[in-house]
């Protein structure tokens, strides 16, 4: 076939491979069956073709005129022709040529089109313009008719024939290569190359190339294929080599004609020329490892194990009569996998903001999240109870918890651009759910999304309606998103970092925002925030967590005006924030390493490894201590650190360089 | 707009004019001339001088060159060097068998395609898997090879369609449909493996947007996000591959042509090459790049009409 499925390659990835990220030992195609069996094929079709030959029972012109049109037998294996020629001979005499002009092919194709890229990454925009535009114009031109044309003028010469498809294809070559090429020079190990002054060939050669070598591969095996295709689609038509040579091509066009006497005479020639390109794209496949990502794509959940329970028995502290939203012990996990969150607990009263710190990786993401059942695939809640107005939403069903989302609790996300379905004007994606969820015809959806918008702070309701998402700044996209949520007039809001995305000055209009909403209409907000100005500046009470658990909660002036948890003196210490009227500080604290990955929290203390005040007995378990009034404390040393007055310091100039040398001080024992 | 607009159309009129260049080089770098092929075997060197000199061969390349642009814009493709037939004329009449198998082929590769790559994404698991390896192996198999198995199966073992030849749609319309239809199933075996890869991929791709969650926050029914919000995102790369598809199918009919005794352009180019009828090859590859041209413009328009970002400021 002389199709050109080029395009099909732009969805394999594409993904450049960074050098250092190689895996030693078996590469990793061949820990796949289609790899493995793309491998083992192609290899034993090239062997067996070129050292035909050598092993062939038969001369492939070698005539057993008693035998015409066999089914295959001890003597011939796979058959014989209308000529009583051996068809394994013929299969593998014929063998050579298609895979030696498909190779000559790839040869041209990269030979070209791989310098191209390399050279149109290199010069920049307008060198890259001009070869692009050229390849275009290649890319755009009827290959096979051209091929034919060629075939016209020079006759039947299949070498010459390929070598042009070569230069046709490595217009293809060069568009796939050029996307790799230019986002391996953003890299910044490339500017590094290039700053310590490595030449322009060497720069391609050691740190260009090599990350290409993945999407070359993967190119390659798939051009393969199809320029073996194409050869036994040109002898088909007869422009192959004529008879008595054989050649695959001509062998199905033979076969065509016996059809209705001796049909299988298509089947061998025919799948050994099938299987050797479904193995070429096989391999190609596992090269660029998309058999991995075709699987577990299933979604499946881990049934709830302990949340049932758990609600039954009354929780450690007496619930909040007042609270509407009351989290207890919630436990959430990767199926088989670790602990992501567990035992965290808060409760959050009609019209009350509650904020959720911490550094990237603490869980306070996976814990909002959960409150809408709307953990990532393959994450599930797995132990404790989401009371939601005395219901209980963990381990609801999908169509559930469905009734419950939008109409009850709403969520508005970290990235207000994507968060907007690209596709549709905003007018359509405010309709849709107004319809739904007050029941309203289109008109009066219209009027209501316009009000919403307006509620929101947007005054040009109607241009904005009719804007699609990429047309709108980021604040607007982030109202328009409040606006989304409030379409089914929720209790709850779940905002997770909205503001982490937007300008300075935009957060604070969409903090006031949010401080309106809460006060005019009574709307309970969780807020998750790496922030603490956020928290400072909109929060009735915080909930301050690290590595999965809840190390202090309270209200929102206790916690941060007494951190009784080190880990939250700490975060105050490097809160670059300062409030009005304090002098601002010349060094701000830190905090030594990062938080450590789930499945590797230590026990006892989970922060110990990075405290300044860990001792012994940090590191055995210990239970959750009140602070706080009504809040908690996650610390054995409270009540010592408490007398002493301790303060997390910001380092004295010099001490990062001196640490590593000296001796660990009594107080800051662990710091490694 | 206007500017791109304008940007489109140069980049088309440049792609068939080297194409014309392209072949029109071809042609006199050959060993062949065109007065020996009208002269037929046999002729003497005379007679084949004579013929180049009637065919103004003999003239300056740049001449010919412009004279056969002139021709071309008015729609004239020259006579045939072989039989003397009108290459405009013969086009004309071929072209319509050409487009509609390879028209055919695309649409329902697309439909079945995009029901497979949807299936493929949205269930996983095991049928998904059946799914991609199925595609797999489909777009690897010859097109000529599955059209024999087709005109085995269905015209020899069942008898629903006839094995070969071409019925007129005007004379018997119905005769017409079962005259194409081994063809385009046999096309659309491999263009549906391909549309069913691009349609999985992009709806996976689509299943992990944002927007995506932000709607399931939402609370909205879960076929409308599958099939009205992301088979929507998936749909650009789908039309995209629909329209390249299409511009392999064309090229892919040279072969089903053969097979299968159809009258369209692949069996005139086939003819013209084994019988260095130059005008003729000419003829066909300024025609396929036209389609080509043609289709890729339409394409963009598609992809304009569909995807925001490209349609609006």
């Amino acid at each position: 076939m002389s199709v050109l499925p080029l395009d099909a390659a732009d969805e394999v990835a594409t993904e450049p491979v960074p050098p250092a990220r190689r895996r030693r030992g078996l590469p990793g195609f061949l820990r796949r069956p289609g790899g493995v069996f793309g491998a083992a094929w192609l290899t034993f079709v090239i062997v067996a073709s070129l050292t035909a030959s050598l092993w062939r029972p038969f001369e492939p012109g070698q005539q057993d005129t008693a035998n015409r049109l066999a089914l295959p037998s001890a003597e011939h294996w796979l058959g014989t022709d209308p000529l009583g020629r051996d068809l394994l001979s013929r299969i593998f005499s014929a063998g050579s040529l298609p895979l030696l002009s498909s190779a000559l092919m790839l040869v041209v194709a990269f030979g070209i089109g791989l310098p191209l890229a390399l050279i149109a990454a290199e010069r920049g925009r307008r060198v890259e313009r001009v070869i692009s535009r050229v390849t275009e114009v290649f890319l755009a031109l009827p290959a096979t008719i051209l091929l034919l044309a060629l075939i016209g003028v020079i006759g039947n010469r299949l070498y010459p024939v390929m070598a042009v498809l070569g230069v046709l294809i490595s217009a293809a070559v060069y568009r796939v290569l050029l996307g790799v090429a230019q986002s391996v020079r953003q890299r910044l190990y490339v500017d590094a190359a290039r700053v310590n002054g490595l030449g322009s060939l060497r720069v391609n050669l050691v740190h260009v190339l090599p990350s290409m070598a993945t999407v070359v591969a993967v190119q390659a095996a798939q051009l393969f294929g199809i320029g073996l295709l194409i050869v036994a689609g040109l002898a088909f038509l007869g422009f192959g080599p004529g008879e008595p040579e054989p050649s695959w091509g001509f062998m199905i066009q033979d076969a065509s004609g016996y059809i209705y006497t001796s049909p299988w005479l298509m089947v061998p020639t025919g799948l050994v020329l099938a299987l050797t390109v479904v193995a070429a794209n096989e391999l190609a496949d596992a090269l660029a490892g998309k058999a991995a990502a075709a699987r577990g794509t299933g979604r499946r959940r881990r049934p709830l194990r302990r949340a049932v329970a758990a609600a039954a028995v009354p929780a450690g502290a007496p619930a909040d009569p007042a609270a509407v939203l009351e989290v207890r012990d919630l436990t959430v996990s990767v199926d088989d996998g670790p602990d992501l969150v567990t035992g965290v607990s808060f409760s959050l009263r009609k019209g009350e903001v509650l904020g959720l710190v911490g550094e990237s990786g603490c869980g306070k993401t996976m814990t909002a999240r959960s409150l809408m059942g709307l953990l990532p695939d393959g994450v599930s809640v797995t132990g404790g109870s989401i009371r939601w107005r005395g219901r209980e939403l963990a381990g609801l069903s999908e169509a559930e918890i469905d009734r419950v989302r939008g109409r009850e609790i709403a969520m508005i996300s970290q990235e207000p651009m994507v968060a907007l379905d690209p596709m549709f004007s905003i007018a359509t994606q405010l309709v849709g759910p107004i319809r739904r969820f007050r029941g309203v015809g289109r008109s009066e959806a219209k009027r209501i999304a316009a009000e919403l918008l307006r509620n929101v702070g947007i005054v040009d309701a109607q241009r904005v309606l009719k804007s699609y998402p990429h047309q709108l700044s980021g604040g607007m996209a982030q109202r328009v998103c409040i606006a989304l949520a409030l379409t089914g007039e929720p209790e709850l809001l779940v905002a997770d970092e909205p503001t982490t995305a937007l300008d300075v000055t935009v957060q604070a209009e969409i903090l006031s925002l949010l401080r309106a909403l809460v006060r005019d209409t009574g709307l309970s907000v969780v807020i998750v925030s790496h922030d603490l100005g956020v928290v400072a500046d909109i929060c009735d009470s915080v909930a301050v967590m690290y590595a999965g658990e809840v190390v202090e909660a309270g209200t929102a002036a206790a916690v941060l005006d007494e951190p009784a948890h080190p880990y939250t003196m700490a975060l105050l210490g490097a809160n670059p924030h300062v409030p009005e009227g304090e002098p601002v500080p010349e060094r701000l604290a830190s905090i030594a390493g990062t938080v450590p990955p789930p499945g590797s929290w230590p026990t006892g203390c989970r922060f110990a490894t990075r405290c300044r005040f860990v001792q012994e007995k940090c590191t055995v378990p210990f239970p959750v201590l009140p602070a706080h009034g009504e809040g908690s404390v996650l610390c054995t040393r409270v009540d010592e650190l408490s007398r002493e007055h301790a303060v997390w310091e910001p380092e004295h100039a010099g001490d990062e360089i001196a640490s590593p040398l000296a001796p660990p001080a009594p107080v800051a024992g662990v710091s490694s | 707009m206007l500017a791109y607009v304008a940007k489109r159309l140069a980049l088309a009129v440049g792609t068939v004019l080297s194409a014309v260049v392209i072949v029109f080089l071809l042609v006199h770098a050959s060993d062949t001339t065109p007065g020996a092929v009208r002269a037929g075997a046999g002729a003497t060197a005379e007679q084949v001088a004579a013929e180049n000199e009637a065919l103004g061969w003999n003239r300056p390349l740049w001449v010919q060159f412009t004279d056969y642009v002139g021709q071309l814009v008015q729609g004239d493709l020259g006579t045939s060097l072989v039989d003397g037939r009108d290459i405009a004329a013969d086009m004309a009449d071929r072209l319509p068998v050409t487009a509609s198998i390879a028209l055919f082929a695309t649409l329902l590769s697309g439909l079945v395609g995009v029901f497979l790559g949807v299936t493929a994404a949205v269930r996983g698991g095991r049928l998904g898997r059946l799914i991609t390896t199925g595609s797999g192996v489909a777009l690897s198999l010859p097109a000529f090879w599955v059209g024999i198995l087709f005109v085995y199966l269905l015209s020899l073992q069942l008898g629903w369609f006839p094995a070969t030849g071409y019925t007129e749609f005007s004379s018997d319309p119905l005769g017409w449909a079962t005259s194409i239809a081994i063809p385009v199933l046999t096309l659309a075996v491999g263009g549906a493996a391909i549309i069913a890869r691009t349609a999985a991929a992009g709806m996976r791709e689509a299943l992990t947007q944002e927007h995506i969650r932000t709607l399931r926050a939402m609370g909205t029914p879960r076929w409308r996000i599958r099939y009205v919000h992301a088979l929507r995102y998936a749909s650009v790369p789908v039309v995209s591959t629909l329209g390249i598809q299409f511009i392999a199918l064309f090229g892919g009919s040279v072969i089903i042509e053969n097979l299968f005794a159809l009258p369209g352009l692949g069996q005139a180019s086939q003819v013209a090459a084994s019988s260095s009828d130059f005008p003729a090859l000419v003829g066909v590859v300024v025609v396929a790049t036209v389609v080509v041209v043609v289709t890729n413009l339409l394409l963009d328009l598609v992809v304009a009409a569909l995807d925001p970002k490209v349609r609006t400021p």
